[in-house]
């Protein structure tokens, strides 16, 4: 028995060792097997990073991502149909349910053909556009492939994306070129902060109906690298939407296409390995935080004792001690949680309004996790505050640590004694002496008491 | 043989003692009829905490039962005022809370286990047996006819002005306070009779006592100055009246001064500063009176002229110094508002806002006190008839309590005892006069009328009186029965007007059973028990004690109206536009807002009948946002039906009182009960909202604040969604296009 439940164990830790951080329930849909074959290369390596692949087509009446009100996939990935929309098991309101309930999803488009408007509603839903007849396609002049598009300059060759920012860490670049044929361009609404481009279009490309004979000018909406090729969309609860304009770069044929830029040397495409980047990170193989003890407690030089750790009230003017510890997933294993170089991990003390942000460093490291810390004084004012990690970045999934205290006035006792003051020293000489002066005046009045006169006495 | 063995038990010093029997047992039933005629409200409902403040009072009995003196004293309240907290400990007056908790461990030494609960419900009947008591001797006092103090106990007893602060579970701070300032006057009546250093340190005593229990002190702080400068003024100072005021200030302000809330308010508030004055002026009367033994009069007269003349110059001089250098605090707004009646209405319309600080209406006075009110004026009468210095007081008091009640409702507390003495003074002069049966001796008589020559025609007949069985007859029996219509008033007002918890409403079905409205405890519950312990509630303030007491969440706003910006918050989130509110209540981390809708009912007192305080209040510290005029209509209106202004329409307490309120009808129905009208068909749309619960009666409606939305859209355009309606592409936008720059 005991055997059994350890190899149960075993089982489990193999199958947690090797897969995504969060499940490997992955449903794919797509059209017919036909369509399924030239992704063969896709499915082996997805299967071999131990996912359990499924397969349904939109019109099946089985699709269904939902059993008993839960998520029955953990992930999805969609291609784009050959037909008008995903029909009715996989309309808009089922996708953002089911990222709602915390499921991944990878849609892929195809400049091939119109994208249907249900997912263009859809997308429009998360600040994502589309062209606005849906059908356009990217062309650049100068960064096609000579040897399969030498004439309609609508298969891009790209280095794979470096890091969007300074303080943003990179998780799809690397060596080597990508082939990407035909890509339905998307732009990004200007103020959501929930999307980032992972890969735009060079600056000297441009979106074009293909169909149409020349396009107007006014209906040229986004040039260069206004347009994506892929996007991202982490929602509030972390769940990932990544849109890939063009679903034919995943194809087994372009995974290992040799191709030319104008002007270059014949090489080999890394799109296998674009592909590895792309589904680890939107299936959260990579990007995860996950925040582990968080400490609080009054300022000490020894060891706290377990009942002085995270107390629900403080004082004000005490000196406190936050550490965070921060953990991130790659692949599949837990490691410690390094800042980008000109990035901050802060901490707020917040009432209504922060009434301080530091600065978290780092102070130690285990196996699997960095502990940031810092130390500061409570304000004067007194209220029920809260420390607040509020780390959002792109890419990264969200961290919003909020843990409330109390932080009380002084007690009746806790103020320095009168005594304890300079400034007091002057009233309580002026009391002191009006009691003694007083002990003083009746030890007088008592015994100066007027001689009783003998004189009288003895007439 | 009967006869003389009553005239043994009724003469000499039996008869003393069998009167004295007599009165400690008319007392004891003055106070339990006192006591039993406020227990209607438990009779009628069940042992309940009634209205507003008396949940706080309980919450922090409670917690002083609980926690202990000490860390009551300390305590840091942080589940109301959120997220500021109060320092209730600090901001409280702990009589009250302190009397029951030593009533609750005296009975537990006892091992008499009684919940703290019902000590808290049965304080305010219990001490009011305890003001009969002290009202009798403060009658005594003034009067030595035997039955004035007797009736002077059982008018203050049942009177209903009295009674409708004080019934079983009415636990407010004027439960104890309204006997300790019986009691207080009477302690320091006898002082100033006495001179006596005791009297006047008892006094001290009991008034640390009332500064303790109830902010309403002042209303001594500053009566007893008066009466002292007046009898100055009358010329009647006496080293009687120097040591018993010398003795009483002296201590009662360091006492006073013991309570956190009240601090160094004696000596830096103005409304103390008439104490410290008279103070002053006593020590110079003195210093006056003592040259006076050693100065001829003419000297002594231009000494005292020019001393007056400067130390009044220097002393007010003085005063319009500290207080315009701010080292004495102005006068309280509360203060002006019993000036000016309609101060409080133009600038603190928080205070206006309360119902009890409205100016009273006249039929009030004969609601609250029935016939006493037109015995009062010849009791005071009386009172200029002997005018001694205790009859001074008296008058001091009636013409001072007798505006302040005109001016404020609940002041009627402080009016009630006086009115009770005077009323007794009269009525047992009348009394004595009319019930003693007794001739005038016939050779007196002839005596008097014998000596006819040789005085005045005017004191001729020196035997005066009534002697006339029948007008004896008639007077007494017309004033017993006023006596007894006085009586069947009080139970009367008592039962139907004063017993009513209202937290529990009570109204009467078509068959004239009583049918129970319990719609607060309802949804009270209902938080208690479906929200996490530390969810944030929104409501107005009049509800955050309740919620406190009976729901236990943390609120955002309650009674004790300390923050006057955090209320008016809380009205600008009430008052404005959903786009407006939301991040506010974000701000706050407000879980669920809780609105009393009384349209379904009928119930008068809802929010959208006070909504017109929220905006006042809430325009008042942002007047550029919030507008009063915008919730009117064009013709000046205040109206919710198909008319309401956009403004009005727009708020979210209008869209919670109406959402989903047109379900309940049948289409193009909807009535509201409370205002009459009929209501649009559609129902308000709430985006950032939704509905949580919502009472049998509709009477309290609680909604949950949403979080933001998953995939960063506005509330509207996901709701849109959710209702399928598809979004429109913003294609055509006006200007140039806005790059996206990462």
């Amino acid at each position: 028995m005991r055997w059994c439940l350890a190899f149960l164990l075993c089982c489990f830790l193999a199958a947690v060792n090797a897969l995504s951080s969060s499940g490997s329930r992955l449903l794919v849909v797509l059209d017919d097997s036909t369509e399924k074959s030239s992704f063969s290369t896709l499915w082996s390596d997805l299967e071999g990073r131990g996912y359990d692949v499924s397969f349904e087509s939109p019109k099946s009446d089985k699709l269904s991502l939902f059993e008993h009100g839960e998520r029955a996939y953990d992930h999805l990935l969609i291609l784009p149909p050959k037909s008008k929309g995903l029909g009715p098991n996989l309309t808009p309101k089922h996708i953002l349910d089911f990222l709602n309930k915390d499921g991944n999803i990878l849609l892929a488009l195809s400049g091939k053909s119109a994208t249907s408007s249900a997912i263009s509603s859809l997308l429009l839903e998360a600040d994502i556009h589309l062209s606005n007849d849906r059908s356009a396609v990217v062309i650049d002049h100068f960064n096609y492939d000579t040897v399969s598009a030498a004439e309609k300059h609508d298969v891009l060759l790209l280095q794979r994306p470096a890091s969007l920012r300074p303080d943003v860490k990179a998780f799809f670049d690397g060596e080597g070129v990508l082939a990407l044929p035909r890509v339905a361009p998307q732009t990004l609404g200007s103020d959501s902060p929930l999307i980032a481009p992972v890969l735009r279009a060079p600056n000297t490309a441009y979106a074009y109906n293909p169909k149409e004979e020349v396009p107007a000018a006014e209906d040229i909406e986004a040039t260069g690298s206004q347009l994506n090729i892929v996007s991202a969309m982490q929602a509030r609860n972390s769940a990932r939407f990544t849109v890939l304009g063009s679903v034919e770069a995943l194809e087994d044929k372009w995974f290992s296409a040799s191709v030319k830029a104008p002007g270059g040397k014949k090489t080999t495409t890394v799109n296998r390995e674009f592909a590895k980047q792309l589904t680890a990170w939107t299936f959260k193989e990579t990007g995860v935080l996950k925040v582990g003890e968080i400490k609080h407690h009054l300022a000490t030089d020894g060891e706290v004792a377990l009942h002085d750790l995270n107390p629900k009230i403080y004082r004000i003017k005490n000196e406190t001690f936050f550490s965070i510890e921060m953990s991130e997933y790659s692949y599949d294993k837990w490691v410690p949680f390094e800042l980008p170089a000109e990035d901050e991990l802060q901490l707020e003390f917040t009432m209504l309004s922060p009434f301080h942000r530091l600065n978290l460093e780092p102070t130690s490291r285990t196996e699997t996790s960095t502990v940031y810390s810092t130390k500061f004084v409570t304000p004067d004012q007194h209220g029920i505050f809260s420390f607040r990690v509020n780390y959002k970045r792109p890419f990264l999934t969200n961290v919003e640590e909020k843990h409330e205290v109390t932080v009380r006035h002084f007690a009746h006792d806790e103020y320095p004694r009168s005594w304890a003051i300079s400034g007091g020293w002057v009233w309580i000489a002026g009391l002191w002496s009006v009691i003694g002066g007083f002990l003083a005046f009746v030890v007088v009045w008592l015994y100066s008491a007027p001689v009783a006169d003998k004189t009288k006495k003895t007439q | 043989m009967a006869e003389s063995s009553l005239d043994v038990l009724l003469k000499g010093s039996s008869g003393r003692n069998t009167r004295g029997l007599l009165r400690i047992i008319i007392l004891l039933t003055i106070a339990a009829a006192a006591v039993s005629s406020r227990l209607f409200s438990v009779i009628r409902f069940e042992s309940i905490i009634h209205e507003f403040d008396p949940w706080f009072n309980f919450r922090a009995t409670k917690y002083l039962v609980q926690n202990g003196f000490y860390s009551f004293w300390d305590w840091f309240d942080d589940r109301t005022w959120h997220p500021l907290g109060r320092v209730t400990g600090g901001t409280l007056y702990p009589g009250l809370m302190v009397t029951s908790g030593i009533i609750y461990h005296i009975l537990r030494f006892l091992t008499i286990p009684v919940d703290i609960r019902n000590i808290c419900v049965l304080l305010a009947p219990g001490f009011s047996g305890l003001t009969a008591l002290a009202m009798y001797f403060l009658t005594c006092e003034m009067s030595s006819s035997p039955s004035a103090g007797l009736l002077a106990a059982a008018f203050m007893g049942i009177t209903p002005g009295y009674i409708s602060r004080s019934v079983a579970g009415s636990y407010d701070n004027e439960a104890i306070a309204i006997f300790l300032l019986v009691f207080t006057f009477f302690l320091w009546i006898k002082a100033v009779k006495n001179g006596s250093i005791m009297w006047g340190a008892l006094t001290a005593l009991f008034y640390g006592y009332m500064v303790s229990a109830w902010g309403g002190y002042v209303f001594i702080t500053n009566l007893i100055p008066l009466h002292v400068f007046v009898l100055i003024c009358m010329g009647r100072y006496s080293t009687r009246l120097y040591i018993s005021y010398t003795t009483w200030y002296a201590l009662g302000t360091l006492g006073s001064m013991q309570i956190p809330f009240v601090g160094f308010l004696p000596i830096r508030n103005s409304d103390h500063m008439s104490a410290l004055g008279i103070f002053g002026l006593i020590q110079l009367v003195a210093f006056a009176e003592f040259v006076r033994g050693y100065l001829p009069g003419k000297q002594f007269q231009k000494l005292l002229t020019s001393m007056v003349f400067l130390v009044f110059g220097l002393g007010f001089a003085g005063l319009i110094l500290l207080s315009v250098s701010g080292v004495i605090a102005p006068w309280s707004g509360r203060f002006y508002s019993l000036w000016d009646t309609g101060y409080a209405k133009i600038h603190i319309p928080i205070i206006a806002s309360v119902s009890e600080h409205q100016p009273t209406a006249w039929p009030a006075f004969f609601f609250d006190l029935n016939f006493l009110i037109w015995l009062f004026p010849a009791g005071v009468f009386i009172c200029f008839q002997k005018l001694k210095d205790e009859h001074v007081f008296v008058i001091i008091y009636a013409v001072l309590s007798s505006y302040f009640a005109g001016v404020m409702v609940r002041l009627m507390l402080t009016l009630t005892p006086i009115v009770c003495v005077a009323a007794a003074l009269a009525l047992s002069a009348i009394l004595d006069n009319f019930l003693v049966l007794s001739k005038p001796d016939p050779e007196a008589v002839a005596k008097a009328s014998s000596d006819d020559s040789k005085s005045f025609r005017s004191s001729r007949n020196a035997v005066v009186g009534i002697y006339s069985y029948f007008s004896k007859t008639v007077v007494t029996c017309s004033m017993s029965l006023y006596l007894l219509l006085f009586v069947a008033h009080c139970t009367w007002v008592t039962s139907n007007a004063y017993s009513s918890p209202s937290v529990v409403l009570a109204s009467k079905m078509p068959d004239g059973s009583q049918f129970i409205i319990d719609d607060y405890r309802e949804a009270y519950y209902w938080l208690r028990q479906n929200t996490p312990d530390n969810a944030k509630i929104m409501s107005w303030w009049d509800y955050g004690y309740q919620i406190g007491g009976m729901a236990d969440r943390p609120t955002l706003v309650d009674n004790n109206t300390w923050n006057n910006t955090h209320i008016a918050t809380v009205g600008k989130a009430m008052s404005s536009r959903e786009e407006v509110s939301y991040p506010i209540l974000r701000q706050h981390d407000v879980d669920y807002v809780l609105v009393v809708f009384g349209g379904l009912l009928g119930y008068s007192g809802d929010d959208l009948n006070k909504f017109l305080w929220m905006v006042r209040i809430a325009e008042g510290i942002w007047p550029d946002e919030v507008n009063e005029r915008d919730y009117f209509t064009s013709r000046g209106e205040y109206r919710v039906d198909e008319e309401a202004t956009p403004t009005m329409k727009n708020s979210l307490m209008y869209k919670m009182s109406y959402y989903n309120y047109n379900s309940l009808f049948p289409a193009g129905q909807a009535v509201d009960r409370v205002r009459g009208v009929k209501l649009p068909a559609e129902s308000p749309q709430l985006n950032t909202l939704e509905e949580a619960f919502t009472s049998e009666n509709w009477i309290i409606r609680i909604y949950k604040v949403k979080d933001l939305d998953n995939l960063g859209r506005d509330h509207n355009n996901a709701v849109a969604f959710d209702k399928g309606l598809k979004r429109k592409r913003a294609t055509k936008k006006k200007g140039p296009r806005v790059l996206r720059t990462e």
